[in-house]
């Protein structure tokens, strides 16, 4: 008791040092809670939105790929993953899954015409089941026309583009397009043809979130898409007897290729039992869960069932969007760190002159009785009495910062909104661990900075209540 | 049993590079209940005596007693306990807590003490600061007294433990002489009242006339033990 009551009043005996100090204490809680609160809901945000609009929360793709499925990877697409139904049936008897999508990623032409001349503009896009796309990602509102038809009205093929990539158009090519127009697409096949295909746009849409990567980003219903990359083939349970022996036979000897040349129903192949097959040409597969924390559990069920798939949880698969919070967490984490270091310097320093001008009475309580540890808790007991109010005022302050933002969320400036949390004001959550985490670190950092002045005034011998020598 | 034996005690230090030889074998004895000065000039080895036998300083050679015990090959934490138990000190600068008050600064030494409730400490405290004279300046801080109460303060906090020994450093150096006069009659009057070995230090020859012993230091060596009556 008499330590606390020594070391308050030896603060108060002291009131512009021990003021200065509280502040620069009080700043670095403020930004600590504060940062943290503001990285920890924008990190939330960021995932959520990343999981809502463009990944769910894992992409399944071909093990055969080399690269990682990304948002911008159009130029490169990833392998086609074949048995997409086997897949999709397989995901939606398990439990934890919501919701599965399978898309592809691809780049061709729209040919339009300006003044009677084609002209062939560039178009990159997703291919989509319109409608299972549109129930897992809200992330285009239309303009003019509408989703392929998924909301009301018959289902329709065609594109879909975004009302910037329109305007893009118009200012290089001169070309405006308008829902209802008919275009040609033009592909370029693995086998090196270029494939066209009549279609229809069937609507202009503008992104709600991530629009610095949406707005460039178009959409194919998986039909057309397969239609025009030639995603084509013939359906297995169709192929004659005959054929099937006869591939069968040509895996195996020689001979036995020979022996086919004697077989009179292989030489009488009936081609009229053959039936067309669309592929998908799918390269991902969305999958979205009723619970986020259930992805390790279901990439190591897809793994377990061989399927010849790869996953890439949701930060992966999202380019560098999720890196961004990532960094800006980082970053407030480091910034922190470097204010309390210099907080920390600054108040071993005040500490130790404190000591200095109060060598005698340091003295006098050694000479008196005092011991080392008596003098320990004295100091400590001045810099916690110090920090931590000024800490707890910080954390009030943070409280009411977080709580004056409201319902209506932090205003961001619009570009590091959409690189953040895909746009819009970020939503501040309320957490107790920022609050916690500061306290804590105020208390180690308060304790850390006390030691070497501890040290220094537990060296203090109680000669020097005599009068130093 | 004596209160106090140094026996061929010497102490040097280094004062930058120069070798300080502040007691050059110094054996003495004092009894328990005396009331005796130090005296001798500035430099003369008064300060280390009590230093020694305040046990916060050790000598260099020789040993020293205090009732009975040999201190100086103590630790740090077991002088500290001895000197709480077992010594009162009363500084030539008073060293009174700046932010405690006149009753917080007598009962400090029982707080670290820590063997006596609340009620014994008031009990205790409130005796000695009457018998200083202080009972109307109970919640002054050391800025709101005098020099003369102050010394006061420090006698009564000295003296709460009920020491053994008190040691004074020149209790009189920042003081005027009247009141100087007024703090020895003080002390002397407690010694006699409490039994208390007081052993103090001064070279004002007017404070010595109060002493029952005079020992008389130069140069680090006794020069003279003289008893009175």
């Amino acid at each position: 008791m008499v330590t606390l009551k020594i070391a308050l009043r030896s603060l108060l005996r002291r009131k512009s040092r021990a003021l200065t100090i509280g502040v620069l204490v009080a700043f670095g809680t403020l930004l600590l809670v504060f940062g943290q609160t503001f990285t920890r809901s924008a990190g939330i945000a960021s995932r959520e939105s990343i999981i809502d609009n463009f990944t769910g929360d894992l992409i399944l793709y071909s093990e055969r790929s080399k690269e990682k499925p990304s948002p911008f990877a159009f130029n490169t697409p990833l392998p086609v993953i074949p048995e997409v139904e086997t897949i999709r049936a397989f995901l939606q008897e398990l439990p934890q899954v919501e919701a599965v999508v399978p898309f592809a990623q691809n780049y061709a032409l729209l040919q339009a015409q300006k003044d009677g001349q084609a002209v062939e503009l560039p178009f990159i896009f997703y291919a989509i089941e319109p409608a299972g796309y549109r129930d897992i990602f809200r992330n285009v509102e239309m303009r003019q026309g509408d989703f392929f038809g998924v909301e009301g009205g018959a289902p329709r093929q065609g594109i879909l583009i975004s009302e910037y990539q329109n305007q893009q158009y118009q200012k290089n090519y001169g070309v405006t397009l308008a829902a209802g127009q008919q275009v040609t697409v033009l592909s370029l096949t693995e086998g090196g043809s270029v494939n066209a295909l009549r279609s229809e746009l069937v609507g202009l849409f503008e992104p709600r979130y991530f629009k610095n990567v949406f707005n460039y980003i178009n959409f194919v219903d998986m039909e057309s898409y397969a239609s025009l990359y030639n995603f084509t083939g013939v359906a297995a349970d169709s192929l004659p007897e005959s054929l099937t022996r006869g591939l069968e036979a040509s895996a195996g000897d020689e001979e036995a290729i020979f022996d086919l040349a004697e077989d009179e129903d292989f030489g009488r192949l009936d081609l009229s039992s053959l039936r067309s097959e669309t592929l998908s040409g799918y390269t991902m597969i969305a999958v979205r869960l009723a619970d986020h924390g259930a992805v390790d559990e279901v990439i190591a069920r897809v793994t377990a069932a061989g399927l010849g798939l790869k996953a890439a949880r949701w930060d992966e698969a999202s380019g560098f969007f999720a890196r961004i919070s990532s960094g800006l967490q980082a970053f407030i984490i480091l910034a922190t760190g470097l204010i309390f270091l210099i907080v920390a310097f600054i108040f071993m320093n005040t500490l130790i002159i404190n000591i200095v001008e109060r060598t005698s009475e340091i003295g006098t309580m050694r000479a008196l009785g005092g011991e080392k540890r008596f003098i320990r808790g004295l100091f400590l007991a001045e810099t916690l009495l110090l920090n931590i109010p000024f800490s707890l005022a910080a954390m009030l302050l943070s409280l009411l910062a977080v709580l004056a933002t409201g319902a209506g969320g932090l205003p961001l400036p619009e570009t590091i909104s959409q690189y953040l949390i895909g746009g819009g004001p970020l939503a501040l959550r309320l957490a107790a661990a920022p609050f916690l985490e500061a306290l804590g670190i105020v208390i180690a950092v308060s304790i850390v900075a006390t030691l070497y002045p501890i040290r220094v005034a537990t060296g203090i011998s109680p000669l020097a209540a005599m009068g130093e020598r | 049993m004596n209160a106090v034996e140094l026996i061929e005690a010497r102490k040097s230090y280094m004062l930058g590079e120069t070798r300080v030889e502040a007691l050059r074998g110094v054996s003495l004895r004092i009894e328990k209940g005396e009331f005796l000065a130090i005296a001798g000039p500035s430099g003369a080895g008064k300060s280390t005596i009590l230093n020694l036998i305040g046990c916060i300083d050790t000598p260099t050679e020789g040993r020293v007693l205090i009732d009975g015990t040999e201190v100086e090959h103590l630790s740090d934490t077991e002088l500290t306990r001895y000197r709480r138990r077992k010594l009162g000190f009363i500084f030539q600068s008073f060293n009174l807590i700046p932010v405690l008050n006149v009753y917080e600064n007598i009962e400090f030494p029982l707080l670290l003490q820590n063997h006596l409730s609340r009620q014994e400490r008031e009990k205790t405290v409130m005796h000695f600061i009457e018998e200083v004279g202080l009972a109307d300046r109970l919640k002054n801080k050391p800025n709101e007294l005098s020099g003369g109460q102050r010394q006061r303060v420090a006698i009564a906090r000295a003296l709460v433990t009920r020491p053994l020994i008190v040691l004074a450093d020149e209790p009189t150096a920042n003081l005027d002489s009247e009141t100087g006069h007024r703090i020895v009659d003080l002390m002397r009057a407690i010694n006699e009242q409490e039994k208390t070995t007081f052993i103090f230090s001064t070279h004002d020859e007017h404070i010595m006339e109060h002493a029952r012993r005079i020992i008389s230091l130069r140069d680090g060596l006794v020069t003279g033990d003289k008893a009175k009556g």
